[in-house]
């Protein structure tokens, strides 16, 4: 059991156990519904409109060993002017880096409104002490990361041990403070959709401003199913504490039309309100290049080749 | 004795697929109907996709190789001769007029194999310059050809509006109108030679319902015509061509070493001699 004061955090564990355990899934009612809402067709004026609000709601991601100094430049470069040929085209809502390039990233930024994100408590598998994962957060705190993407201990989660999987998110977030606080669920290791309902309600109990799916090295990422499961504890957590999570879906998601059909899905389930870089993100690399060629393909009418775009 | 009828479908990726439109056109046979796909500007958007992953992967193979998938697609003509003679019959082509066309097609296959490991010598050079230089003109496959074939039913005139761009290493897409059916019975025989998905596609259909997606599309990098356009198509096609600069080119010529050149880009190399 952790050390954590109950008192601190919105929600009693014994409430959140009760959630949890009541947690029950009809997935082939959950797949015929998200199934139909992928058939929404979106018409050209709506789909610019997506296309760009998909843009203002990517966190550009890299998370390679091989990132240097070079790399991070490069990408913030993009973030910052995605089309260097097309100004309208906003800029992306984040970058998101290992800690290690946080500082670098953080200056490359400076003039802009985008923000840095850093993956820690030892991203991708999270498999070390807690006392590890806290000096990693803090390392990306202090080089100035405006938000931190953890993972969940999923060891604990599959053992069962739900109270250190929710302890532990709480003294991360006790680090972060008011960094805003990404928690991975990492929905490929989870498998079941009841296990993907329960890890994002002890996400969101413990203090989590967002749920995100994937870490993107599985080679299960996202899919639309897992966003459903989540967004619904999202708002079945706003229904008991009126607080507002965030989604973000990350992992698999290439094209643009994809992409859509998970705007289409937050707009019909959530509301307009989720439709917005502080409630939903992506996380990309390569979905942001091919939203970009659709961009330019809807103003010229041309399809696009990608060596017209930059590299990121 | 059940009359089992074939299903033709369009061939992209490796893979025998509908039109995405779900739409499909009739050819009449010696009074027997074909349902033909009727490739939409979706499927166009598809199979350039694919084209450009196959131009990687076919480009990327040795022309050892090529040569030998080359040489394995004339065996597999070669084995299915009759076939291919009927169906040329049942378009009202004498049956000799058949089994000459198709002795043609393989001899020609075998030429392109062979030169597939040749054409670099014949067409680079080594330019003469004043200076202690080497100046290499360097040749290169143009990329993802778009390759309209011509409106004769003939598996020879077919064979020669895609082979002079699969030798160089390019990646084709093959649409076929008049000759639609006929494509696409040698898409399985495509699909059996061994070449990576994506390196040759076969689309069937109507031209004019796509010529302008083919000719602004920005991942084509040639567009090749291999019969003419009526109502100004051709200029239309050049003027929407120009926007990325793609390479038109009509009525090419099929016969001999000059049958590459369209599809070949030059890169001038310098070097130092070593003195």
């Amino acid at each position: 059991m952790g050390n954590i004061k109950i008192s601190d955090v919105s929600m009693q564990w014994s409430n959140v156990l009760e959630m949890v355990y009541e947690s029950r899934i009809d997935s082939v009612g959950l797949n015929e519904r998200v199934n139909s809402l992928a058939t929404r067709s979106i018409k050209k004026d709506s789909k610019l409109e997506a296309l760009n609000m998909i843009v203002t709601m990517c966190d550009l991601t890299t998370l390679e060993g091989e990132d240097t100094e070079g790399k991070i430049s490069q990408m913030v470069a993009k973030a910052i002017k995605p089309n260097p040929l097309d100004t309208s085209v906003p800029s992306v809502a984040a970058v998101c880096v290992y800690p290690s390039l946080v500082t670098i990233a953080k200056e490359k930024v400076q003039n802009s409104n985008v923000k840095v994100a850093a993956v820690s408590s030892y991203f991708p598998s999270g498999q070390v002490p807690m006392e590890s994962k806290l000096l990693d957060t803090k390392y990306a705190i202090d080089s100035g990361a405006d938000e931190i993407d953890i993972v969940i201990n999923r060891k604990a989660f599959l053992e069962g041990d739900y109270r250190k999987v929710y302890d532990e998110i709480v003294a991360l977030k006790e680090v972060c403070q008011d960094v805003h606080l990404k928690t991975i669920l990492e929905v490929g290791d989870l498998k079941t959709y009841e296990n993907i309902r329960k890890a994002s309600l002890i996400s969101l109990a413990a203090g989590s401003d967002f749920i995100k799916t994937s870490t993107g090295k599985l080679s299960i990422g996202s899919s639309r199913q897992a966003c459903y499961v989540m967004l619904k504890s999202v708002l079945d957590f706003e229904s008991l504490t009126g607080v507002k999570a965030g989604i973000k879906v990350a992992g698999g998601i290439r094209d643009a039309k994809d992409a859509i059909r998970y705007l289409v899905m937050i707009n019909e389930e959530m509301g307009s309100d989720w439709l917005n870089p502080e409630l939903f993100r992506f996380g990309a690399s390569s979905l942001l290049d091919d939203v970009l060629k659709q961009i330019k393909k809807l103003k010229t009418g041309a399809y696009q080749a990608g060596y017209y775009f930059p590299r990121g | 004795m059940i009359d089992i009828k074939k299903t033709y479908k369009n061939y992209v990726d490796g893979k025998y697929v509908r039109s995405e439109s779900g739409k499909t056109y009739t050819k009449e046979l010696k009074n027997e109907f074909y349902e033909l796909p009727l490739t939409s500007r979706k499927d166009v958007r598809d199979t350039v996709t694919s084209s450009k992953s196959g131009f990687n992967k076919w480009n990327g193979l040795t022309p050892y190789t090529r040569m030998q998938i080359l040489y394995r697609l004339s065996e597999m003509i070669e084995g299915n001769k009759e076939s291919y003679i009927e169906l040329l019959v049942s378009h009202g082509i004498s049956k000799q007029k058949a089994n000459k066309d198709i002795e043609l097609a393989i001899e020609n296959i075998i030429w392109f194999a062979g030169l597939a490991d040749k054409w670099e010598q014949l067409a680079g050079n080594l330019n003469p310059v004043s200076e202690e230089y080497f100046n290499i003109s360097h040749q290169n496959p143009i990329g993802v050809v778009f390759s309209l074939s011509s409106s004769t039913v003939s598996l020879n005139d077919l064979l020669l509006s895609l082979l002079p761009p699969l030798t160089v290493g390019c990646s084709v897409i093959s649409y076929s109108e008049e000759s639609s059916v006929l494509a696409l019975k040698f898409a399985e025989d495509i699909n059996n030679s061994d070449f990576p998905p994506g390196s040759l596609n076969i689309l069937t259909g109507n031209f004019e319902n796509i010529l302008d997606d083919v000719s602004k599309h920005v991942e084509i990098n040639l567009v090749a015509l291999h019969r003419e356009i009526e109502n100004n198509g051709l200029k239309r096609i050049q003027e929407n061509a120009s926007s990325s600069v793609k390479r038109v080119v009509s009525l090419p010529s099929i016969s001999g070493l000059s049958s590459i050149l369209p599809y070949l880009e030059t890169k001038t190399v310098w070097h130092p001699k070593g003195t």
